[in-house]
């Protein structure tokens, strides 16, 4: 997504229809919001599936909390909270001109984001070796817990993965310069970034908690 | 640190600003509110935690009450989770500075996605007897 800095577009909406760049950085904006109102509905879907599912059998799901534990997930989620507030100091940060804060700042976010999905990945690994798994096997209690447990958070831990990337791009871009006039590309990012975490919130709350 | 001087010399209280009212009281902290927020979020997981442990407990100890203290459980997180939730999207997104349009963004999928929520929960797992 290529952004418009303030110096290559006009000052004002002109006879020939171009943008500001303030209307620009609103449209873009809208437009990220747009879609995080699409992925609310996508997350609902996943989440009212656990939801039914903790509902019809209550056993299987306490089973699963013993198993799951709350240590290494509490720790995770400490570090998505962390991730979450240094992506806003370093749109903060650009905002008031210190680009080398702002790459210091999103490299820690993008650093947050490994860390967490490290920890995604030993879960998933010990609970592979409790024998909970994606599977479709409907006679194994395991099986349909899994199904309900890993769609939600491996999609999110997708979209985790997906912002890392962003991150390092963001930081690509930021180290040239792009972003010294008009920060709407950090903005957008940030955006996407504080949702998941806030998709996280409530699923730490829902499938490890509740 | 250059930045913090001007932005507490300044004395504004924007999103860009060191110095915080919380409680009625003008504090000075690095990051602003930004970093008062991550305070809150961390200390309201924290009690989410140490609910949830605690109402385990109880539930395990007292099998008759069960019902009620793991409704109230799920009252309390959920509770706890829409407020951080709120607080992130409020000043990490910076929902407050944006238009009304955008909140209307935002709460229409969440309304529609509560109400088929409603409704699929609604539903018996079985179907209805007549």
């Amino acid at each position: 997504m290529a952004e418009l800095t303030a110096n290559q577009l006009p000052a004002a909406h002109d006879d020939h229809g171009h943008m500001s760049a303030e209307e620009h950085n609103e449209n873009m904006k809208l437009g990220m919001w747009l879609y995080l109102a699409s992925e609310i509905v996508i997350f609902s879907i996943m989440i009212v599936g656990y939801v039914l599912f903790r509902i019809n059998q209550p056993d299987v799901v306490e089973l699963a909390h013993g198993k799951l534990g709350v240590g290494l997930v509490t720790a995770n989620t400490f570090v998505l909270l962390a991730s979450s507030f240094f992506m806003v100091m370093g749109l903060r940060a650009m905002q008031n001109g210190n680009r080398a804060g702002m790459l210091r700042w999103i490299g820690l976010t993008a650093l947050g984001g490994i860390v967490f999905l490290g920890g995604q990945y030993i879960e998933y690994s010990e609970l592979a070796h409790l024998g909970i798994v994606l599977g479709y096997d409907t006679s194994s209690i395991w099986s349909t817990f899994g199904m309900r447990f890993y769609a939600p958070t491996f999609f999110h831990g997708a979209h985790v993965f997906v912002g890392v990337l962003w991150a390092l791009e963001v930081m690509r871009r930021g180290a040239k310069g792009r972003y010294d006039d008009n920060p709407i590309g950090i903005e957008m990012f940030g955006l996407y970034w504080h949702f998941v975490d806030v998709v996280w919130i409530m699923l730490f709350t829902l499938i490890y908690l509740v | 640190m250059a930045e913090a001087t001007h932005e507490l010399a300044g004395g504004d209280h924007g999103h860009h600003s060191n110095t915080v009212s919380l409680l009625g009281r003008e504090i000075s902290v690095e990051g602003g509110i930004y970093t008062v927020v991550f305070g809150a979020l961390a200390i309201l997981t924290v009690i989410e935690v140490l609910i949830a442990e605690f109402l385990k407990g109880a539930i395990h100890d007292s099998p008759d009450a069960a019902v009620g203290l793991t409704a109230l459980k799920a009252i309390l997180l959920l509770g706890i989770a829409v407020i951080k939730s709120s607080l992130v999207i409020w000043f990490y997104m910076h929902l407050k500075d944006e238009k009304r349009v955008i909140a209307a963004v935002l709460l229409l999928p969440l309304l529609i996605a509560a109400l088929s929520v409603m409704f699929v929960l609604a539903i018996p797992p079985t179907g209805y007897s007549i």
